[in-house]
């Protein structure tokens, strides 16, 4: 096989070389109170996986987007230098394995991940051709989590297999991307344009809609039920997107929209766990130690923070009694919060950035199906930013769903990766077959 | 080492922290930016051809306003789906308007159409010879030709 070299991908890598180490060092000393290094075998662990990750790259002759994985490090990066100074993590024969050291692992795993489906996956028809398998397979798991899943914090969303456990949910998300994509890219065409007139309204072609809406809602069903609303509301956004990319047509988003905010308000009326996110979000200083602790928590934690924030291993916010869930639901919190306004919009950057790439990868893609699916893989990693900043900074209702790259969490990780992996697949095959015709 | 220096120094080095990642996202931009740069180099490149119709006004979007037509040597406009520029305009003709590339220079041609070609305003009555940037009216659909 022919190397590629991937100079931009280097040249942005080797600050990482820097960045951790550093900020390994601050939070050490501004925590002991002594001038010394500290501890930063962690630190060269992560920044050696992700440079072997880029050499594997170079060495397969891999030709795919050059700054989709320097994005997902730097991001990572942060992630690292934040987990390392949190409490918990646990203890495996005797020793306690800090919540960093676990990290560092998933993202080994997730790298290998990532580079055995950017390298090994030379063609799309085993996605494509079975997308219905992929569903049933997606829908099966999802029943199956319903089941015999672990509750923890109030929604089922846990399968564990002896002390390790993973989220389905992740993955399942991945699984009906690929789908719809598949469903989509068969019949564009009928759903572009057919339509039928009722006075002035044109009504969509609901005969070819009904098998990908069938799906689909059976799983917004599940997930529902399963008390797992930021979920819901990420397959729903991505569902829209899709459909909004792959028809040009304006009157799906509006009638998404529409049974959005109907399904919404059904869902305030009937479900009391919906009420109570809502009615926290609303005025969380109505119960400020009962239901409202961690968002008005996380408020003075934004507010401590300021422009520059109160310094790295100087946070407040993993000494506050009770609060749980920072290194998942709140690690953009207690980032605002040591690194200020000016990090928490640098670490968005990286994020709209990533975003940036993956659509660019989307337009450059060379068939239909590719472009759909980078497309549909982008915006679920786009909107669960979104949606977690956005529940985090109180501007929606706090879901409990992870910041991609950044949370803590062995299944967040790995199915970020699995879906930075198929863009890096999708954007090395473009390239290869895009040398005679520039697009 | 008094608290006072450490903590100066740790400000120092927090400081630096976001320096430095911010020059991180500087180099991100950067290289967005030259890709940015390089496909529209890409796209230059692409447009061998001999000339360009840029749709400046169509009241039914058929051409769509504010589309670039790439155009061959020899095209023809007019209302008849079969031309090479179809135009959908009750006031064009079926087949309205040849534009042609002969030599070095574009001719455009009315094929005695109801309402005439214009060029620049005015009816034509014999085939004329075309610059870059002179604007033809079909119909009511004015479009411009560009290099």
């Amino acid at each position: 096989m022919r190397l590629a070299w991937r100079g931009t991908e280097l040249w942005l890598l080797l600050p990482l070389l820097l960045l951790v180490p550093l900020g390994f060092v601050i939070t050490h000393v501004a925590e002991s109170q002594v001038l010394e290094p500290g501890p930063l075998g962690l630190a060269t662990a992560y920044v050696a996986l992700v440079l072997a990750a880029h050499l594997v790259l170079v060495l397969s002759g891999h030709r795919g987007d050059q700054l989709l994985l320097p994005l997902v490090a730097t991001i990572g990066a942060i992630g690292i230098v934040m987990l390392n100074r949190l409490p918990g993590g646990t203890s495996l024969l005797g020793l306690n394995i800090g919540l960093a050291v676990t990290q560092v692992a998933w993202f080994g795993i997730g790298l290998i991940a990532m580079l055995a489906v950017a390298i090994g996956f030379r063609d799309d028809g085993l996605l494509r051709h079975y997308k219905y398998t992929w569903a049933a397979g997606g829908v099966a798991l999802l029943v199956f989590t319903i089941l015999f899943g672990t509750e923890i914090n109030g929604a089922r969303l846990w399968i564990y297999i002896g002390p390790i456990g993973f989220q389905p949910g992740e993955f399942i998300k991945i699984v009906l991307v690929i789908f719809i994509a598949g469903y989509l890219a068969e019949n564009r065409a009928l759903l572009a344009g057919a339509s039928y007139r009722i006075g002035p309204i044109s009504v969509p072609p609901l005969p070819y809609l009904l098998p990908m809406l069938a799906i689909f809602f059976g799983v917004m069903l599940v997930v529902a039920v399963s008390n797992d609303l930021g979920t819901a509301l990420l397959f729903f956004g991505i569902f829209l997107t899709m459909l909004f990319v792959a028809t040009g047509r304006r009157s799906y988003v509006l009638i998404g929209l529409l049974l959005f905010v109907t399904g919404s308000y059904v869902a305030y009326r009937l479900f009391a766990h919906v009420r109570l996110r809502v009615d926290v979000w609303l005025d969380p200083f109505a119960d400020p130690s009962g239901a409202g602790y961690q968002i008005v928590h996380a408020l003075y934690a934004f507010g401590r923070g300021g422009l520059f924030g109160d310094g790295l291993g100087r946070g407040l916010l993993p000494t506050v009694p009770g609060f749980f869930a920072i290194q998942t639901d709140f690690i953009f919190t207690a980032i605002a919060e040591e690194l200020g306004l000016v990090g928490a919009f640098a670490l968005l950057a990286f994020a709209v950035f990533l975003v940036f790439r993956g659509l660019r990868v989307a337009v450059l893609a060379r068939d239909e199906f590719s472009s759909l699916l980078a497309v549909g893989l982008t915006t679920s990693i786009g909107l669960q930013t979104l949606i977690i900043v956005a529940g985090n900074a109180k501007l929606i209702p706090l879901t409990g769903i992870t910041f991609p790259f950044l949370s803590y969490g062995g299944s967040s990780i790995l199915a970020s990766f699995l879906i930075i992996g198929l863009l890096l697949s999708i954007s090395h095959r473009a390239a290869a077959e895009g040398d005679q015709v520039p697009r | 080492m008094t608290g006072d220096a450490l903590r100066i120094l740790l400000l120092g080095a927090q400081l630096g922290f976001l320096l430095l990642l911010y020059l991180i996202l500087f180099g991100f931009a950067r290289s967005l930016v030259r890709d940015l740069r390089s496909a529209e180099h890409a796209q230059l490149a692409s447009r061998t051809g001999i000339g360009r119709l840029a749709v400046l006004e169509s009241p039914e979007d058929e051409p769509p306003q504010g589309r670039t037509i790439s155009l061959g040597p020899i095209n023809s406009i007019g209302r008849n789906v079969n031309n090479t520029i179809y135009v959908e305009d009750e006031f064009a003709s079926a087949n309205h308007a040849m534009l042609t590339f002969r030599g070095r220079s574009w001719f455009v041609e009315d094929q005695g159409s109801t309402n005439g070609t214009l060029v620049n305003g005015h009816r034509i009555d014999r085939p004329v010879a075309l610059s870059y940037g002179d604007e033809i009216s079909v119909g009511r659909v004015r479009m411009r030709l560009e290099r």
